[in-house]
């Protein structure tokens, strides 16, 4: 299980064009993403990373080019719809819904695998209250496997968590929704070496749980970058510049140049 | 599950907490009694400073207030019960006073429309300024049905409900477009726009409105004669008083269900953040339009129970003016929580009357009273409430 070489492609984009009247935000990008693959994002402030996520997610949509999921042409999909056919995401300002619990946070996540509307709510209210109680009991396990001190503060207001435990829930949150594509914008933004060792290991914890799962990682981190995707893609001013494992992007004089800055670029190169 | 409470587990003698609830309810439906009935100024300020010190007290002592609450949880049934009998019996404490009557029927009116704005503001934080369009609509609509065709208002009723609910649905589809003050301005023009229909269109009567709506009947007793129950004769005021407490608990019952529902949960998340509750798979605008139709609905039932009431309807009882009343029912009350909206409505409706004594100061002194009570509680006099699962 996990990620083989003949793993099918999950999700794929071609050509990928976004353009805010005269700014080109994203030229021509390509990308692949494999059943069970890591895929790590990275490129300096303003290379386009956000912009794909939004892309994919149904926020923007392309000028040109299209985006697959299992062959399946994503473009123009409302964002709602794009999560119940299997992508969910996280945010890199954690937008959690924090006056409400931790717990509701992730039933929230169960919406797309609930029914009941105003009508079930008011005139079934049996099927309605099972349904819901049934996405709870799911959430409280699911909550319980991401990390148990989340778990133990799940009636508290998700407001109130350490910016860690924010992140995990996030990443609960999006999971709830059961997605073949998860994509990570930032998870490590804000915290310090031991919190994101934390988090890499809760990151493979639900990797290892859900092999078919595919991950595609916003980092600025080089840390995480290098122990945690199978493979890391690098923008630059909205275009590819390469695509490959680690120990081949590092060496890449660009990607030296903007995560070790220009002179330290030189020196390695020389 | 049992163990998964938010709030503090009640470890207290269960009769002591059984006594906590009654004697709440009884001192809440007394103080009620005491408002209504008094004249003297002097001791409506009195009442309003024990409801003052109540209220700091809550805010001052927090272990108290979860101690009522966890009580109230424990003992939902018993708190149920005595409610719904507090009620019942309420109209034959009054002393025969209609004036009384009256101001209960217009205050649960008014926490009808409160709790049904509360699905917008409270629950998904959408500024509607046109309840008290929607109000009126359903009043108008019911009472046309009645005067022109002659339908019996158990079946005006419901059609006015739904007619609020289409004119529901056409505010909603282009406040969509819309958001924020933006949005609050789309309601407040659709409010204006219908007040100006109502004032210069021929069938609605135009300024002198609609007269001679038909009291309603039941079984052959007409609403308009006095009720006699068990040889006590009550002003025929207590007829609408228990149809509209009757309306008052069906919007409860719709309230709490909706809160407790995926529906519910939905309003919030896009209450809190639109993009994030998007990626959750919400269809946000469909959940607002939603929000704008279940809203209208209950206005529109409240207006019907209106028109039929006073028996005599105009364009000037839907202003804007309205509908800003209400919204400050909700904020005043408790966003989102059932009990301080109604609360609110309470004591919106009440303290205007009750402090004609002032006559020309009367609206200033009205304003002081709610700012000090929101300098006391911020939130609202009851703030929301985290919810619980698997009861």
């Amino acid at each position: 299980m996990g990620l083989t070489a003949s793993s099918p492609v999950v999700l794929e984009g071609e050509n990928l064009t976004m353009r805010f009247g005269g700014l080109v935000a994203m030229a021509e990008v390509a990308f692949t993403l494999k059943r069970g693959e890591i895929l790590g994002i990275i490129g300096p402030n303003g290379a386009g990373k956000s912009t794909l996520l939004n892309i994919i997610t149904g926020i923007y949509i392309p000028s040109s080019g299209e985006v697959r999921l299992e062959g399946e042409r994503l473009n123009g999909v409302p964002a709602h719809k794009i999560v119940a056919r299997g992508i969910a995401r996280t945010f890199q300002s954690s937008r959690l819904f924090g006056d409400l619990s931790v717990l509701d946070n992730v039933i929230i996540g169960r919406h797309t695998h609930t029914k009941a509307g105003v009508f079930d709510a008011i005139f079934r209210r049996g099927r309605a209250k099972a349904e819901l109680d049934a996405a709870a009991a799911h959430a409280e396990t699911l909550l319980k496997s991401v990390s148990r001190g989340l778990h133990e503060q799940r009636h508290r207001p998700a407001g109130e968590l350490a910016q860690a435990d924010r992140r995990r829930l996030e990443i609960a949150r999006a999971l709830a929704t059961d997605p073949k594509v998860l994509l990570l914008d930032e998870p490590s933004s804000g915290m310090d070496d031991a919190d994101t060792d934390a988090l890499m290991d809760d990151i493979r914890a639900v990797c290892a749980q859900r092999p078919d799962l595919a991950l595609m990682i916003i980092e600025h981190d080089m840390r995480l970058v290098a122990s945690l995707p199978h493979r890391v893609m690098v923008l630059d001013y909205g275009q590819k510049l390469a695509d490959g494992p680690y120990e081949e992007i590092r060496k890449i004089p660009r990607v030296q140049e903007a995560y070790l800055g220009r002179k330290a670029a030189q020196h390695a190169g020389a | 599950m049992a163990e998964s409470l938010a709030l503090p587990r009640d470890t207290s003698n269960p009769v002591v907490s059984a006594l906590t609830v009654i004697a709440v309810q009884l001192a809440g439906a007394l103080f009620l009694r005491q408002f209504l009935l008094i004249d003297d100024w002097r001791l409506v300020i009195g009442l309003l400073l024990l409801f003052g010190a109540a209220l700091v007290l809550m805010e001052r002592v927090p272990s108290l207030e979860a101690r009522v609450e966890a009580a109230f949880a424990r003992h939902s049934r018993l708190a149920l019960l005595l409610g719904i009998a507090i009620v019942l019996a309420f109209p034959f404490v009054l002393e025969g006073n209609t004036y009384a009557l009256h101001l209960c029927v217009i205050s649960m009116l008014y926490a009808v429309l409160a709790l049904a704005l509360n699905f917008q503001l409270g629950s998904a934080n959408i500024p509607n300024f046109a309840t008290g369009a929607s109000y009126g609509i359903g009043a108008y609509a019911s009472a046309l049905l009645a005067l022109n065709f002659g339908v019996s208002f158990w079946l005006a009723l419901p059609v006015a409900a739904v007619v609020a609910t289409i004119f529901g649905f056409l505010l909603g589809i282009p406040s969509m477009r819309t958001r924020d003050s933006y949005l609050a301005l789309v309601t407040i023009a659709f409010g204006v726009v219908i007040h100006q229909l109502l004032n210069n269109l021929e069938f609605t009567g135009g300024p002198n409105g609609l007269v001679g709506i038909p009291a309603p009947e039941l079984f052959g007793h007409s609403f308009a004669s006095p009720l006699v129950i068990f040889g006590q004769e009550l002003p025929s005021q207590a007829n609408f008083y228990y149809l509209s407490a009757l309306l008052v608990l069906i919007s409860i019952v719709f309230a709490r269900r909706l809160h407790d529902s995926r529906v519910g949960l939905a309003w919030n998340a896009l209450r809190t953040d639109e993009l994030a509750a998007r990626c959750q798979g919400i269809n946000v605008t469909w959940y607002k339009v939603l929000a704008f139709a279940v809203d209208a609905f209950l206005a529109g039932f409240a207006g019907t129970i209106y028109a039929f009431y006073v028996g005599f309807i105009s364009p000037d009882n839907f202003t804007f003016l309205v509908s800003v009343t209400i919204m400050t029912m909700v904020i005043a009350g408790g966003m989102d929580n059932i009990l301080g909206v109604i609360v609110g409505a309470f004591l919106l409706t009440l303290l205007p009357e009750k402090l004609r004594a002032f006559s020309d100061y009367r609206i200033l002194f009205f304003g002081v009273t709610v700012i000090v009570f929101l300098m006391i509680r911020p939130q609202g006099l009851f703030p929301q409430r985290l919810r619980r699962y698997g009861h």
